[in-house]
């Protein structure tokens, strides 16, 4: 928001804007934008405009919704409808003729609680629902929130066109069962009679601009609902699996909890809209809810802009009243036009039919030529200065390090303890028996050729990669069977061989991500933003800017930079800036200096080298033999899998045995 | 009738639904072989095709079920009919391609299967608006022609159907193992890279395999209105969920597994329908959907995990 108004304007009101601050500016917009919309009833007094306008709030909270799922999650569901239905039956029934079971004792405490009421009939005694509209809102989010739980944990292991169909699946079977239930849905028919709210005593009946006034007041919540968790640890976590799932889960994000999250989260507010829809209607049809609903919001948030919270909004909204106004009055003038040009053909087109094929060509153009939206969720940044892109390599290593690195239990003695371990894909063995100690405040280098199996030894010790026998034993504790986000809790970060950061945010945020595990704000400490959870923010950044700095001016001036618009080499770099935030004991580092120059190697190095003085205890694995001599106190080699030398760098690079598995056996006699 | 011949009538039904899905599903499994990518306008394709096939027909002066045609004026016909469906199908699939699907190539995430779900919508409104949203009688040509084996009832155009897709499925086996085209696009499915890498032209592969799946489509289209005698915008749905998920079961990427699963699916359609209720069908297919997804996400014979990120 704040930057689609910096940044679009023509230079002189930019200008004049610029004298108010950003955020009075953001506040201002939103107060006008709220002000709209609270006088709109009054000074349109269209009903049927009015009718139109609640509907299309309906469809904003839909789209906020599956933006949570979809565009910060990166879940596409295909049957987010589905939810919409859960919500809406949920309520209808609840407040409706539906059910009608027989009087008993047991419907008595629900009568005080005015649940339910005692109703007399010619065959006895009956009891009918009449659960309050304002009562089942939130009923409504929580069973659509189980639903969603429900639909989306067998989903958790697909990748993300998979998972697409089994939602579409879902989305499928929901309207069904609807339709085949007829003692609890009426079936086709559709369910008949459902109250209208009350509120102290006042019947919304079918006037629309008490439901309009509704829908504002739930979209607003639901945009504040999104804009909070966007901005805090939850966000971030989402966000980091929609980049890279692996290296999500190897910074501490357990993905299954945080993907059921964004489900339940998603399909709550789609449960409370379908009871907001179902109340103004008075009618529920397994026909609204089949998959034409599921992809007209999903062209809202495409439209939008997918993942940006204002974005979606507005794209709901405005095809919202292309649909229902702009389509309908433009063919009410073709239809003059063709009357007064005596053209038949023109009287009788009906552009408002063609909604459908307007939505899929949105869909196609979008892809095609603004993936990002109207209003997109990332912001531009400015290019920095001459000042901000010269960076000086230097030497000696980090300077004034905050406190990264967490204390370690054991105070002598080994820190990891790898023990017979052996990891087989298939035939291969990749691992076969390794052993390796890695003393507290050591620096431990892996060397290998290609394919011996360096990676693999560190996909298992972080938990990617199932080992087939073995112990892994880390500060006191087993961490063998443990998943990757419990490592890194335990004290391992890592970086990978091919750079795994997430492309699509921000340098600053791919840091914060790694301190995910140090973080405690919950769901609901990011909603409440209690003075707890934005002491503990503002001080995550604050940390997280203390990192960044440790690079010089390599990372800083670029914290607001996409991590994808990075060089090769300050990927690297920010990749480590990114696991030291998790406060590591142990830094596992896949070969950090690949792809630098000679200067930069040995500027790595040094930095290396001065958190390792600071106590930090490192693991690497590396190419470079002259790094590894300079930093090493132990060279482990593998080759097939297997151990082959252990010994001080000096030794190593003597050792028969590893001259052949580098050189080939032809080289060690010579 | 027995409830022994019900189940036997009702194989022969499935059997014949199965090798129209299994056509289908070839579809499916030919390009998420080689793109990885769920082609959600393959639905629709399908649904152009059976209206290119009813216009192909009535083209030769055919109209409704009435006109019955014989000997080589039926084999004439329906080679003619055959053909024009197949090509424009093929036609269609390849143009969807180059102009949709090829800008899209290497991008990441889903924006390619969102772009298709796009086409899939256009495709179905451009019929909508242009046809209507009635049924079409579909004119066929077939005569009636009825054999009794015991309690079952095989019609001739059921033989027809299984002769039509055993001989496209042959041929389609034949092309992909036996041809250098098919060795590239064996090649392209392992590893597009590397096939790049060893000379192979990997655009001119994937266009081959769009032709090829949109051919089938056709095909199974034209299946479709001489077995229902009718058409109609909506079949593209029902009926490729249906193939996708015969294509899933068999294990995606995998041309014999599309062939299995598609009977498998058209059995369970006919069987399911016929031992539980036809208004639970979608439910009983989505459901093994959902299941073998989670479950054996490789399928019957598939080779790649769909889980790799």
């Amino acid at each position: 928001m704040r930057s689609a108004i910096g940044t679009r304007l023509p230079a002189r009101t930019a200008s004049v804007l610029a004298v108010v601050p950003a955020r009075t500016r953001a506040r201002l917009g939103v107060l006008l934008v709220t002000a709209a919309a609270l006088l709109f009833p009054l000074l349109n007094g269209n009903d049927a405009d009015i009718d139109s306008a609640a509907n299309a709030l309906a469809f904003a909270a839909l789209a906020l919704g599956l933006n949570i799922v979809v565009g910060f999650a990166g879940l596409l569901d295909l049957g987010y409808a589905a939810f919409f239905a859960i919500g809406a039956y949920a309520y209808g029934v609840a407040s409706s003729w539906q059910l009608q079971p027989a009087w008993s004792s047991f419907w008595e405490p629900f009568q005080w609680l005015d649940l339910v009421a005692r109703f007399h009939t010619a065959g006895g005694d009956v009891v009918h629902f009449q659960v309050s509209f304002w009562l089942m809102l939130p009923v409504s989010a929580a069973i659509a929130a189980f639903f969603g739980v429900l639909f989306g944990a067998p989903t958790l292991r697909l990748k993300g066109d998979y998972l697409a169909i089994v939602t579409l699946g879902f989305g499928e079977i929901v309207p069904i069962v609807a339709r085949n239930t007829p003692s609890v849905t009426n079936g086709a028919m559709g369910l008949n009679g459902v109250a209208a709210p009350r509120l102290f005593g006042y019947d919304f009946g079918v006037d629309a601009t008490p439901y309009y006034y509704v829908g504002i007041a739930l979209v607003a919540l639901l945009i504040v609902t999104t804009q909070r968790l966007k901005d805090s640890r939850i966000g971030r976590a989402w966000m980091a699996i929609r980049e890279d799932e692996i290296a999500a889960a190897a910074m501490g994000i357990n993905r299954v909890r945080f993907k059921l999250l964004a489900f339940a989260i998603g399909a709550a507010f789609a449960g409370a809209t379908g009871t907001l829809y179902v109340a103004k209607l008075q009618t529920a049809t397994p026909e609204m809810f089949m998959f034409p609903v599921s992809v007209m919001v999903l062209v809202m948030i495409v439209f939008g802009g997918i993942g940006s919270v204002w974005g979606v909004v507005v794209g709901a909204l405005l095809l919202q009243i292309l649909q229902s106004w702009f389509l309908e009055d433009l063919s009410q003038w073709l239809h003059a036009l063709g009357r007064l040009v005596n053209i038949d053909g023109l009287q009788h087109v009906e552009l408002a039919s063609s909604i459908e094929l307007i939505f899929g060509v949105i869909l196609v153009f979008m892809m095609l030529y603004r993936r990002e939206g109207l209003i997109p969720a990332t912001r531009r940044v400015a290019a920095l200065s001459l000042d901000e892109q010269a960076a000086q390599v230097g030497r000696g290593g980090f300077k004034g390090l905050p406190s990264i690195g967490a204390a370690v239990n054991s105070a002598s003695g080994a820190l990891l303890q790898v023990s017979d371990l052996t990891v087989r894909f298939g035939g291969l063995v990749a691992l076969r028996s390794v052993e390796l100690s890695v003393p507290v405040r050591g620096v431990i280098a892996v060397i290998g050729p290609n394919g011996s199996g360096k990676s693999t030894l560190f996909n298992t010790i972080t938990g990617l990669v199932p080992a087939d026998s073995g112990d892994v034993g880390f500060d006191g504790d087993d961490t063998l069977r443990l998943r990757p986000d419990a490592v890194l809790e335990r004290g391992i970060a890592r970086t990978f061989q091919n750079i795994r950061l997430f492309p699509n945010l921000t340098v600053l945020e791919n840091v914060m991500i790694g301190m995910h595990a140090r973080l405690e704000t919950g769901p609901v400490g990011a909603l409440l933003r209690l003075p707890a959870n934005r002491r503990e923010e503002a001080a995550a950044r604050e940390h997280a800017l203390e990192i960044l700095s440790l690079f010089g001016n390599r990372l800083l001036p670029r914290a607001d930079h996409l991590a994808a618009s990075l060089s090769y080499a300050n990927r690297r770099r920010t990749e480590i800036a990114r696991a030291l935030a998790s406060q590591p004991k142990l830094l596992l580092l896949d070969e950090p200096t690949a792809g630098m120059n000679p200067a930069e190697t040995l500027e790595l190095a040094d930095q290396i080298q001065s958190l390792n003085r600071h106590g930090l205890t490192i693991l690497l694995i590396e190419h470079k033999l002259d790094v590894v001599a300079m930093l090493a106190d132990k060279v482990v080699v593998l080759d097939h899998g297997e151990k082959i030398a252990e010994g001080s760098p000096e030794v190593v690079r003597r050792d028969e045995e590893v001259i052949r598995a580098y050189l080939g056996r032809s080289a060690a006699f010579v | 009738m027995s409830d022994y011949g019900v189940l036997l009538q009702q194989v022969v039904n499935g059997l014949s639904l199965g090798a129209m899905y299994a056509l289908l599903a070839l579809g499916f499994t030919l390009v998420y072989g080689i793109l990885e990518l769920i082609n959600f306008a393959h639905f629709n394709v399908f649904m152009v095709s059976s209206f290119v096939g009813m216009w192909a027909l009535e083209l030769l002066g055919l109209s409704g079920q009435g006109q019955v045609l014989t000997g080589l004026a039926l084999a004439g016909t329906l080679l003619f009919a055959f053909a024009v469906t197949m090509i424009a199908a093929g036609v269609l699939g390849v143009a969807i391609e180059r102009l949709s699907l090829r800008p899209l190539r290497g991008v990441r995430g889903t924006a390619a299967m969102i772009t298709t779900i796009g086409v899939s919508y256009i495709l179905f409104n451009v019929i909508l608006l242009t046809v209507g949203a009635g049924s079409e009688n579909y004119p066929n040509p077939l005569p009636v022609v009825r054999w009794q084996f015991g309690e079952v009832t095989l019609e001739l155009k059921e033989l027809l159907i299984w002769g039509v897709a055993l001989v496209l499925m042959v041929a389609l086996h034949f092309f992909v193992n036996r041809t250098r085209l098919g060795k590239a696009m064996r090649a392209t499915a392992q590893d597009a890279e590397a096939a790049r890498m060893m000379g192979v032209d990997v655009d001119r592969v994937i266009v081959t395999a769009f032709f090829l799946g949109s051919a089938l489509a056709g095909a199974a289209a034209l299946i479709f209105g001489l077995y229902y005698n009718y058409t109609s915008f909506i079949i593209g749905y029902t009926a490729g969920l249906r193939a996708f998920t015969a294509a899933v079961l068999g294990g995606i990427g995998s041309i014999p597994g599309a062939m299995v699963g598609g009977l498998l699916i058209g059995l369970i359609e006919t069987l399911g329908g016929q031992l539980i209720a036809v208004r639970w069908t979608d439910v009983i297919i989505f459901s093994i959907l959902v299941l073998v997804l989670v479950f054996v996400p490789t399928g019957l014979f598939g080779r790649a995990a769909p889980t790799k990120s």
